[in-house]
C-alpha cells in the first residue's frame, strides 16, 4: 500500500523496476530523471560497475508537490538484474507499492526474461505478497530494434501477460513508452488509496 | 492552452452542418423563447460532440439578452454537491426553490446522475415543478433516453415526454470552420494547412480536435518554422504513415513530466474526492437516521481531510451504538425516547449513562392495585374538596397539589382513593407510578444493607412519575424511613412529580414523625376524607347490591343507606350481613330481612320472634318514597296481647 501519513499529509509511493540484467531498467530511470525539472527531482543514486552494470540499485526520488493537500513523493527504484544479486532484489522489493517488469524484447533474451519474471514472483511470495494483488505493469523494451531481432508485443503478452495486466512497448533509450509505463503504474498504485484492506 | 482558444459561445458564430443543425435550432429557440417549448429539451450526443458548448451558448445568449436572468447550468456532480451542501445547512428546500424559480435550468452529462441517486428524485421533481410553473429545462446526455440505465424510472419517463435532438461529430468542413473560429483572435503563425490537416484527421470527438489544435498552437509558438501538415499530424499523433509492426509509441518531445504530473494529480484528487464522497454519503445516511453528523462535517470542511477511514469507522460504530441505546431507552423509559443525547454520536458516553439509569428505573415498582378504579369511587357532597384535588392532580400531575395529604379515619376509603388516583394517573400518561403502604416503605428501607443498596433504592424512586404512600402514620418512630422520605420528597418536589400520602390523623396530631417531614408535607395540600354521607353510603350499597336479586329494591337500599355509619367499611359490613343472612335463609334480601338482621338480631331474639318483631316492631316503609320512618314514632299495627305475652315469656 502507498504510505499515506495523514498527520504530516504525505503520500509516498515506492515503485520498483524489475527485470533481467541489461533490459533497460536504469535507462528508464535516467530518461525520467532527464525529463523532471530540477526542483522536482532528487539526486539519482546509481551504484554501477565500471561496465555500467547496476551493482546495488538505482534510486530516483520525485517530488510531485502538494496534491489535494498531500505532499506527494514517488520513489523509483531499480533492482540489479544479475542473478547473483537476489538478496539485493529482495531488499529493494520490500514494501514496493507497484512494480514495472521491464522485459528485453530481444528474442535471445526470452529465457532471461522468463527467469527474472519467475524470480519476481518468488521474491514477492517470499515476502507474503501475491503478485495478483500488486499493481504490475509490463514494459516490452527495445522495441526499436530491428523486427527480426525482437519479439512483437503480442508474442510477449502471450508469454508473460497471462494475467492481463497493462503492458507498454518502449524504447527507453529514446523515451518512447517510458512515461506511459510510469503513468499507468502510478494510476494503479494511487487507485489503491481508496481500496484499503479491511481492518483486522 | 485550450482556454486560449475558447471564444465566447454565440449562436451567430455557431458553425452549423447536418450533424448539429437541428440541435442548434432547438437550443436557439430555448434561448429566445419564453415558456417551455420542449418541456424538456434533451440534447443527445456522444462525448465531445459539443453538447456542453451548446448549453453554454444558450446560457450566454440568455444572459446577453436578459442580464438579470438566472440560468443554472449544472452537471450531476455539481448538482449533487450543491444539494448536499444545502442539506447540510438545512437549506435543501431553499436550493430546490431556487432551481424551480430560475429562468432556465440546464443539466449537462445527465447519464452521470446515476452516480448520485439521492439527486434523481430532485431532478424528477424539478422537471415536474418547472413544467407546472411553465419553465423550461434542458438536459444533455451522451446516452439516448431509452438506453439510460440506473436512473429513476419516473425521471426517465419525464425525459421521454420531452423533445430529443441529436448532436453528432461535425463533418470535416464544419470541423475546419470550428477550428478556424477557435483561432479567431489568437496570435499564432500556425499555417491554415496545418489546421486543415487537423480537421481532416480522424478523431472521435470535437474535444480531441480542439485539443490537437491547442497543441499545435503551443508548438508553433516555440518554433520559428511554420508547421507542415505532416509535422502537424505527427505532433497530434494522427497516422501519417503505415503503422510500424510494433505498437511502439512515438518518442515524445513535449512536457512529459508535466503530463505525468497532471495524470497523477487527477488520480490522487479523484481518490481524495472519493473519500469526500464517502464521507458525504455517510453524512446523508446517518443524518437521515436523525443523528447529528458534526464529526463527519468537520472532515468535509477540511481542505485536506484527516484519515477518514478510522474517523468514519469510529463514527459509524458510535452511531450504531447510539441507535441501539435509543431503542433500549425507549423500552426502559419511554419519556427518554426523544432525548437529544440519543441523536448525537458524540454523546455516546452520556447516552450509556442515561440508559444505565433508565435500567435501574425500570425495576418493577409497587403499582396501584388495578381493581381500585376511580369510576367506582363513591362521591358525596361531603367529599367535594378531596375529589376536586384529585381531578386537578389527574389533569396536571405534580403541578398543583404535591404533596397531597389525605386524612381520614380508618375505613373512610383512603386506600381506595389512593390506588384509584394512581390508576387514573397511569391512564393519564404518568409513567412509573409507585403506590405502596407505610409498612412496605419502612420494610424496604430497613432491608437496605449497605451504601450500594441504598444508592440503588434511592435511584429507583428518584425516577418515579408519582409516589403514592398509604398510611403515613405507620412511619412514626421509623427514623431511617422518615429520612429517606424527606430526601425523596425533596427530589420529587424539585422534579415536579406528584406525591399523595394518606394518614389516619391530621399532620398536626401525628406523633413520632420528624418535624422536617411534617414541614415538607404541610407545604402541600391536606384534605379530609370524611365519614361517608348518605349519598356515599347509598352509592356503596347500590354497587354491592348490583349482583343480587335486590338490585332494584330501592326500599332496601334506602333503608340501608339511612343507617348511620362512620366509615364505608362499616356500610360494607352491614350490607354483607344482610346479604349473608338472605343467603343463609335462602330468601331474597328485603327491607324486612335487613331490619331483622340489623335491628332485632342485635337484641338476641329467636328467629320466629325476630321475624315477627321485624314485621311489627319496625318502622313502616312508605311505598315508593324510599323513606324510613322511625319505628318508635310510627306503628302500623300493634301486636295482639297473646303475641306480646308469648314474646315476653320467651
Amino acid at each position: 500500500m502507498p504510505l499515506v501519513n495523514f498527520t504530516t499529509r504525505e503520500i509516498t509511493c515506492k515503485l520498483v523496476y524489475y527485470g533481467p540484467g541489461r533490459c533497460g531498467k536504469t535507462t528508464n530511470l535516467l530518461y525520467v530523471h532527464g525529463r523532471v525539472p530540477e526542483d522536482r527531482r532528487g539526486n539519482m543514486v546509481s551504484l554501477a560497475t565500471q561496465s555500467d552494470r547496476t551493482l546495488f540499485f538505482d534510486f530516483l526520488p520525485l517530488e510531485l508537490g502538494v496534491i489535494s493537500g498531500f505532499t506527494t513523493r514517488f520513489q523509483l527504484y531499480t533492482v540489479p538484474g544479475q542473478v547473483y544479486y537476489n538478496a539485493t532484489r529482495r531488499l529493494v522489493l520490500q514494501g514496493a507499492d507497484g512494480v514495472v517488469f521491464v522485459a528485453d524484447s530481444q528474442a535471445r533474451r526470452f529465457d532471461d526474461n522468463l527467469e527474472s519474471f519467475q524470480n519476481l514472483q518468488e521474491n514477492l511470495l517470499e515476502q507474503g505478497v501475491d503478485i495478483r494483488q500488486l499493481p504490475l505493469v509490463l514494459q516490452y523494451n527495445k522495441q526499436d530494434l530491428p523486427a527480426d531481432l525482437i519479439l512483437a508485443p503480442p508474442d510477449l503478452d502471450d508469454a508473460f501477460n497471462f494475467r492481463g495486466v497493462p503492458s507498454h512497448s518502449a524504447d527507453a533509450l529514446h523515451g518512447a513508452g517510458v512515461f506511459e509505463t510510469l503513468k499507468t503504474l502510478s494510476g494503479l498504485v494511487l487507485a489503491r488509496l481508496a481500496t484499503r484492506p479491511p481492518a483486522p | 492552452m485550450t482556454d486560449a482558444l475558447a471564444a465566447p459561445p454565440d449562436f451567430e458564430t455557431f458553425v452549423l452542418d447536418a450533424a448539429n443543425r437541428q440541435a442548434a435550432a432547438a437550443a436557439r429557440t430555448v434561448a429566445d423563447a419564453s415558456g417551455m417549448p420542449y418541456s424538456p429539451l434533451v440534447v443527445v450526443g456522444a462525448p465531445g460532440s459539443g453538447k456542453t458548448e451548446l448549453l453554454q451558448t444558450i446560457a450566454a445568449r440568455i444572459r446577453a439578452q436578459h442580464p438579470t436572468a438566472v440560468v443554472e447550468l449544472l452537471d450531476p456532480d455539481r448538482l449533487a454537491e450543491r444539494h448536499r451542501s444545502a442539506l447540510l445547512v438545512a437549506r435543501g428546500e431553499l436550493f430546490r426553490a431556487e432551481l424551480v424559480t430560475a429562468d432556465l435550468v440546464m443539466v449537462d452529462d445527465l447519464e452521470q446522475l446515476a452516480r448520485h441517486q439521492d439527486c434523481e428524485g430532485l431532478v424528477a421533481d424539478l422537471l415536474d415543478e418547472r413544467r407546472a410553473a411553465g419553465r423550461e429545462v434542458v438536459v444533455a446526455t451522451s446516452t439516448p433516453i431509452e438506453r439510460l440505465e440506473g436512473l429513476d424510472a419516473r425521471l426517465v419517463r419525464r425525459l421521454a415526454e420531452g423533445t430529443a435532438v441529436q448532436l453528432s461529430l461535425p463533418g470535416a468542413e464544419a470541423r475546419y470552420a470550428i477550428l478556424r473560429r477557435r483561432l479567431h483572435g489568437v496570435d499564432t503563425t500556425l499555417p491554415v494547412e496545418a489546421v486543415r490537416a487537423v480537421a481532416d484527421a480522424e478523431f472521435f470527438t470535437m474535444r480531441d480536435y480542439v485539443g490537437a489544435l491547442s497543441r499545435l498552437v503551443a508548438f508553433q509558438e516555440a518554433t520559428p518554422l511554420p508547421l507542415s501538415p505532416r509535422d502537424a499530424l505527427v505532433l497530434i499523433g494522427a497516422p501519417v504513415a503505415p503503422v510500424p509492426p510494433s505498437d511502439l509509441p512515438a518518442a515524445r518531445t513535449g512536457d512529459e513530466f508535466g503530463e505525468f504530473l497532471f495524470e497523477v494529480s487527477a488520480s490522487l484528487t479523484e481518490q481524495v474526492d472519493r473519500w469526500r464522497r464517502t464521507i458525504g454519503e455517510a453524512v446523508l445516511r446517518w443524518g437521515g437516521e436523525g443523528l447529528r453528523t458534526r464529526r463527519l462535517e468537520a472532515l468535509l470542511s477540511d481542505e485536506a481531510p484527516a484519515d477518514p477511514e478510522p474517523v468514519l469507522a469510529a463514527f459509524e460504530a458510535d452511531a450504531r451504538e447510539i441507535l441501539n441505546l435509543a431503542a433500549k431507552a425507549a423500552q426502559l423509559a419511554p419519556d427518554l425516547a426523544g432525548a437529544e443525547v440519543f441523536r448525537d454520536p458524540d454523546q455516546v458516553t452520556a447516552a450509556r449513562a442515561l440508559v444505565a439509569n433508565a435500567g435501574s428505573r425500570a425495576a418493577p415498582l409497587t403499582a396501584p392495585l388495578a381493581h381500585y378504579r376511580w369510576e367506582d369511587f363513591a362521591e358525596g357532597p361531603s367529599m367535594r374538596l378531596p375529589m376536586m384535588a384529585a381531578r386537578d392532580i389527574i389533569a396536571e400531575p405534580g403541578q398543583r397539589y404535591s404533596p397531597l395529604v389525605v386524612v381520614g379515619a380508618s375505613g373512610t376509603g383512603k386506600t381506595h382513593y389512593l390506588h384509584a388516583l394512581g390508576n387514573a394517573l397511569i391512564a393519564a400518561g404518568v409513567a412509573h407510578v409507585a403506590c405502596l403502604g407505610g409498612h412496605a416503605f419502612v420494610a424496604e428501607v430497613r432491608a437496605l444493607q449497605d451504601a450500594e443498596a441504598l444508592a440503588a433504592w434511592r435511584h429507583h424512586y428518584r425516577w418515579v412519575g408519582a409516589l403514592l404512600l398509604d398510611d403515613l402514620h405507620l412511619l412514626a418512630g421509623e427514623r431511617s424511613a422518615q429520612d429517606e422520605l424527606i430526601l425523596l420528597i425533596g427530589e420529587l418536589t424539585e422534579g415536579r412529580r406528584q406525591m399523595v400520602l394518606t394518614s389516619t390523623l391530621p399532620l398536626q396530631q401525628l406523633e413520632g414523625l420528624d418535624s422536617r417531614l411534617l414541614v415538607r408535607l404541610e407545604g402541600g395540600l391536606s384534605v379530609e376524607l370524611p365519614s361517608p354521607d348518605r349519598e356515599v353510603r347509598l352509592a356503596v350499597i347500590k354497587r354491592m347490591l348490583t349482583d343480587t336479586t335486590a338490585r332494584d329494591d330501592a326500599a332496601l337500599a334506602d333503608y340501608l343507606a339511612a343507617r348511620p355509619a362512620d366509615s364505608v367499611r362499616a356500610v360494607q359490613g352491614f350490607v354483607q350481613r344482610v346479604l349473608g343472612e338472605a343467603a343463609a335463609q335462602q330468601v331474597a334480601p328485603s327491607p324486612a330481612l335487613a331490619r331483622e338482621v340489623l335491628e332485632v338480631m342485635e337484641l338476641g331474639l329467636s328467629r320466629a320472634a325476630r321475624r315477627e318483631a321485624a314485621r311489627t316492631a319496625s318502622g313502616v316503609v312508605s311505598p315508593g318514597m324510599g323513606l324510613v320512618r322511625s319505628p318508635e314514632k310510627i306503628v302500623s299495627r300493634w301486636p295482639s296481647v297473646a303475641d306480646r305475652l308469648v314474646a315476653e315469656l320467651r
